[in-house]
């Protein structure tokens, strides 16, 4: 199941790239495929076993005894997590190739067989069980994402796509040279092995944490976030914003901490600390943004520092816990929150910046000062973006306020201090998201905005509500999703 | 391990290889120009297939010992010799249709099948005197390769450097063994390392590993004794400067490896160190160098020397391990290497000057295919999955990391932080939207240095998904150096 879930966008994308389709036949392959990787997980999803660890597991020799070390090989299965966001991956590309054929981009056939490339590398990064094969999904998604902001990049394309490689290959080159030593000193590729292994050394848990923190980004490690947000296409800002952050958390979670735990536990106050920080920071800066990306760009940086102060909140309590372990118990409730906080930030996100590119595609702009008025007799365009509002400032009820309530409650039991001062950001939260939505939404038209602007249309709402539905039905049960999670590891 | 006194079928890819060269010369005079360039080629890829043949054969026969000492026949060095045939078959395809290859068909093919002689004479080179006579015989043959297009000022400029600086390297190998020689008596290397064994730190010894070890760097372009590269890769003809950039460094690593392993284990401490001061030296000077470069084939020059650091560090490790990680770095190297410089060929022939990274703008919207397998050569340069550079990149630094050198994997990562700024930046013109270019006419030559540029691009992506075999040889012939 894994490995079809892996090979089917593969195949897909070639056929798309490969096979001279015309345009609407190319668009509805793609977002077949998508689809139908989207009925997959959800099939993983009913079959998932709670109460086992890694399941759907695939394990073949890749490179056999390499260079007298270890077997490298092709092992990949789901536990929860990694289930959870192959489920995001596909449901976030599923609407990103929608919003694609939607607008209509130029050179579909490259365009889409890039974009299941990417979903390829994201859901083989997020199954592996093999840390070489991670390192291999985790660099390859780089590719289709630098050709998708290189050539489908807004003004300064150029520029964004090389601040962005530059600042992610740092990390993953450091993590390449993390990944030989593991081998080395572990004598197994095998994740599962090496959490075993008792490994103690600072230096490469910091290569490792160096990559997965670019990434996420933690603060201050997000110089590439503004632009590469601002520059790309709406889609795939909303992909690099809901899903690929999310690989960076993931990364902490699954193997820089549970590899390195003694170190991990070391240093968790630098982690709290700068991610606090950066908490802080994104909030506030998010407030001040001129333009809706900026807004949510921002916020997504204080969200994914939220997540790691879950994630190092909960040390040292759960190092040691096993995968398999009962999930919802007194001590880890900074980790469960930060789980289930990817899932719900993935899905508002994706959801926040397609809906922006939908204004774009209208108003040519997404600057404060030439929108406005947007729900003057366009009811749905304002219900939409106020139920998405309404998630990202984690409003009672919502899976969002579970999730952060979870995380606040495990900073609480990290640090009280910690508690409170993550709890201020979350109140900073309703003040961007509100002034997001108004600027938007109410007040007079802006420049840009005259009364023929449409309102939102059918296939728009498709892209959209199954976002909204999704996250709705997480507000209604959030324990089937919490309870799945499992810890570190 | 067996001496055999003179074994000629030990040395047959050799022997085919100048067979091949002596045939062309005598019977190229009796034909036309075309028949001859139709037959030169013939014969060429002949040659070399032959040779690989020959190697396969005799791939796992014990070693052994050959021609008084001065040969040692083992897979380590055959596995070189794997590699340059390999390299010269492509090269040879890629110069197809080259406008001065109408005259001076016969005298190219045999300068080519020579050098890749001399080179693989050179990879199982087990005495002082071998190795010289075999680096001369590939030195000069390459130093008339790289001057061939005598209508080129810069081809001339290119061979005349590469000849002053070749011949300067070429005498402080000498002198160098003439020390050794004189500490210890031996030309062999297996009688050279009986008697060093006792005299850790004679300086006449030192001296001589001192100059062994420079007047080789010359020719593996390591810094600081790369200056001639960045000319003569410039200069020479781009059939050229692919196969020197392939299958010299090869031939010259191994016979580093081979020299220090074999002659001198017990000064390890001392030539490790100086090798990983070559290799942070190459890191330093290859990639930020390569950073100001706007001629594509001066860039890939420098990106060569950084490459040369990856390959000394495994040299560096002194291990079965770090071998193997050689050899399979060599390998993937060659095929990248040849592959980007056949784009270039195919390039430079539609425009008819210099390619310059701007003449790549938007060339994935006139020739696709050829585009994707140049973006697939930047990303395996830098080290990017899915391509085998990745792989070639993870064994050199479990291989440094294993020998407590994890210091030179952070050099290398720092270095290849550096490379991604110029290896991007012509997948970056390539892939420019707003540069679409008329498309231009395919030029005499073109499909066959595609299909060269097409089947490097697939074996840097199978030896990704499929490494095994060739790990499987590596480790055989790195066990064959180390024994065990």
């Amino acid at each position: 199941m894994t490995t079809a879930l892996i090979l089917l966008p593969l195949i897909a994308g070639l056929i798309v790239g490969l096979v001279p389709l015309e345009r609407r036949m190319t668009e509805g392959l793609a977002l077949l495929a998508a689809l139908v990787e989207c009925a997959l997980g959800v099939v993983s999803l009913i079959q998932f076993d709670a109460d086992k660890g890694t399941q759907f597991v695939t394990d073949k020799v890749w490179i056999t005894d390499f260079l007298g070390i270890a077997d490298v090989r092709f092992h990949v299965g789901m536990g929860g997590l990694s289930l959870f966001m192959v489920l995001l991956t596909a449901v976030g590309v599923a609407a990103a190739a929608a919003t694609a054929s939607w607008v209509g981009r130029e050179r579909p056939r490259i365009y889409f067989a890039l974009l299941l490339g990417l979903e390829c590398a994201l859901v083989l990064l997020f199954t592996a069980r093999d840390i070489v094969l991670f390192y291999v999904g985790w660099e390859a998604m780089m590719i289709p994402l630098y050709v998708l902001i290189a050539v489908w990049g807004g003004e300064q394309r150029r520029r964004a796509t090389l601040t962005f490689f530059i600042y992610t290959l740092i990390g993953s080159l450091l993590m390449l040279v993390a990944v030989a030593w593991v081998g080395i000193h572990g004598n197994s590729f095998q994740i599962d092995v090496l959490t075993g292994a008792g490994l103690d050394s600072t230096w490469p848990f910091l290569a490792f944490c160096a990559a997965f923190c670019i990434k996420a980004p933690l603060f201050p490690l997000h110089g590439w976030l503004p632009i590469t947000y601002r520059q790309a296409a709406p889609e795939t800002t909303a992909l690099l914003s809901g899903v690929i952050s999310k690989a960076g958390a993931y990364g902490l979670i699954t193997i820089a901490i549970p590899l390195f735990a003694p170190n991990a536990v070391d240093l968790r106050w630098w982690f709290v600390g700068l991610a606090l920080a950066g908490l802080l920071y994104g909030s506030l800066i998010a407030f001040r943004q001129p333009d809706a990306r900026g807004v949510v760009a921002y916020s997504s940086l204080g969200q994914m520092n939220l997540i790691v102060i879950g994630i190092f909140a909960s040390l040292p309590t759960m190092v040691g816990s096993s995968i398999a372990g009962p999930v919802v118990h007194a001590n880890d409730n900074g980790i469960t929150g930060a789980k289930f906080q990817m899932v719900n930030h993935g899905l508002v996100s994706l959801a926040a910046f397609l809906l922006i590119g939908l204004i774009e595609l209208r108003c040519g702009t997404d600057a404060f000062k030439y929108l406005g008025g947007l729900a003057n007799g366009r009811p749905v365009i304002s219900t939409v973006f106020l139920i998405t509002a309404l998630f990202a400032l984690a409003v009672p009820g919502s899976a969002v306020f579970v999730s952060e309530l979870y995380i606040l409650i495990g900073a609480f039991q990290f640090q009280a201090l910690v508690g409170a001062a993550a709890a201020c950001a979350i109140v900073l939260a309703a003040m961007y998201m509100l002034r997001w939505y108004s600027a938007l939404v109410h007040e007079g038209d802006g420049p840009n905005v005259s009364p023929q602007t449409p309102d939102l249309r059918l296939g728009e709402l498709g892209i959209a509500v199954p976002l909204v539905l999704i996250l709705l039905v997480l507000s209604a049960y959030p324990f089937g999703v919490m309870e799945r999670l499992g810890g570190f590891g | 391990m067996s001496t055999v006194p003179v074994s000629f079928s030990g040395i047959a890819p050799e022997i085919v290889l100048i067979v091949a060269a002596t045939a062309l010369l005598l019977f190229g005079v009796f034909l036309s120009p075309p028949a001859a360039r139709a037959f030169a080629t013939v014969v060429t890829l002949g040659a070399f297939v032959g040779a690989i043949i020959a190697v396969a054969v005799q791939w796992d026969d014990a070693a052994h010992y050959s021609f008084e000492h001065t040969l040692r026949v083992d897979a380590f060095g055959r596995g070189a010799g794997l590699i340059v045939f390999s390299a010269g078959l492509l090269a040879t395809l890629v110069a197809w249709g080259t406008p001065w290859m109408r005259e001076r068909a016969i005298e190219y093919h045999s300068l080519l099948l020579i050098g890749a002689g001399g080179m693989s004479l050179l990879a199982i080179s087990n005495s002082f005197v071998t190795v010289f006579v075999a680096l001369e015989l590939l030195s000069i043959c390459l130093y008339i390769l790289v001057a061939m297009d005598s209508n080129e000022l810069l081809s001339l400029e290119g061979g005349l450097k590469y000849l002053i600086v070749g011949a300067v390297g070429a005498a402080l190998l000498l002198y160098g063994a003439a020390l050794v020689y004189g500490s210890t008596g031996h030309l062999e290397f297996d009688g050279v390392a009986r008697v060093a064994r006792g005299q850790g730190d004679d300086a006449l010894l030192l001296g001589g590993i001192a100059l062994v070890i420079v007047g080789l760097g010359f020719k593996a372009n390591a810094a600081p004794l790369h200056m001639w590269t960045p000319d003569a890769y410039e200069g020479a003809p781009t059939p050229v400067t692919a196969f020197m950039s392939a299958a010299t460094k090869v031939a010259a690593l191994i016979v580093i490896t081979r020299v220090l392993v074999t002659a001198f284990p017990d000064q390890s401490d001392l030539w490790k160190n100086v090798l990983a001061g070559l290799a942070i030296a190459s890191f330093a000077v290859g990639n930020l160098a390569a950073l100001r470069q706007t001629n594509v084939k001066r860039m890939l020059a420098y990106s060569t020397v950084g490459h040369t650091g990856f390959l000394l560090t495994a040299v560096a490790a002194d291990s079965p391990k770090g071998a193997e990680a050689l050899l399979f770095y060599l390998v993937v190297y060659a095929a990248m290497n040849i592959g980007a410089f056949a784009v270039v060929a195919v390039r430079e022939r539609e425009i008819g000057r210099p390619v310059e990274v701007r003449d790549f703008n938007g060339y994935a919207y006139s020739r696709p295919v050829l585009s994707i397998a140049m973006i697939i050569f930047m990303l395996s340069l830098a080290g990017i999955p899915p391509t085998a550079g990745f792989l070639a990149k993870l064994a050199v630094f479990s291989a440094a990391v294993d020998s407590d050198l994890a210091y030179l994997a952070v050099c290398g990562v720092i270095a290849t932080m550096v490379a991604l700024v110029y290896y991007l930046r012509i997948p970056l013109a390539v892939i420019d939207r707003d540069a679409r270019r008329p498309v231009a006419e395919p030029r005499p030559g073109y499909g066959v240095a595609s299909l060269t540029a097409g089947v490097s691009a697939l074996a840097v992506l199978a030896l990704f998904l499929v490494p095994g075999p060739i790990f499987d040889m590596a480790r055989t012939a790195s066990t064959s150096l180390f024994g065990g």
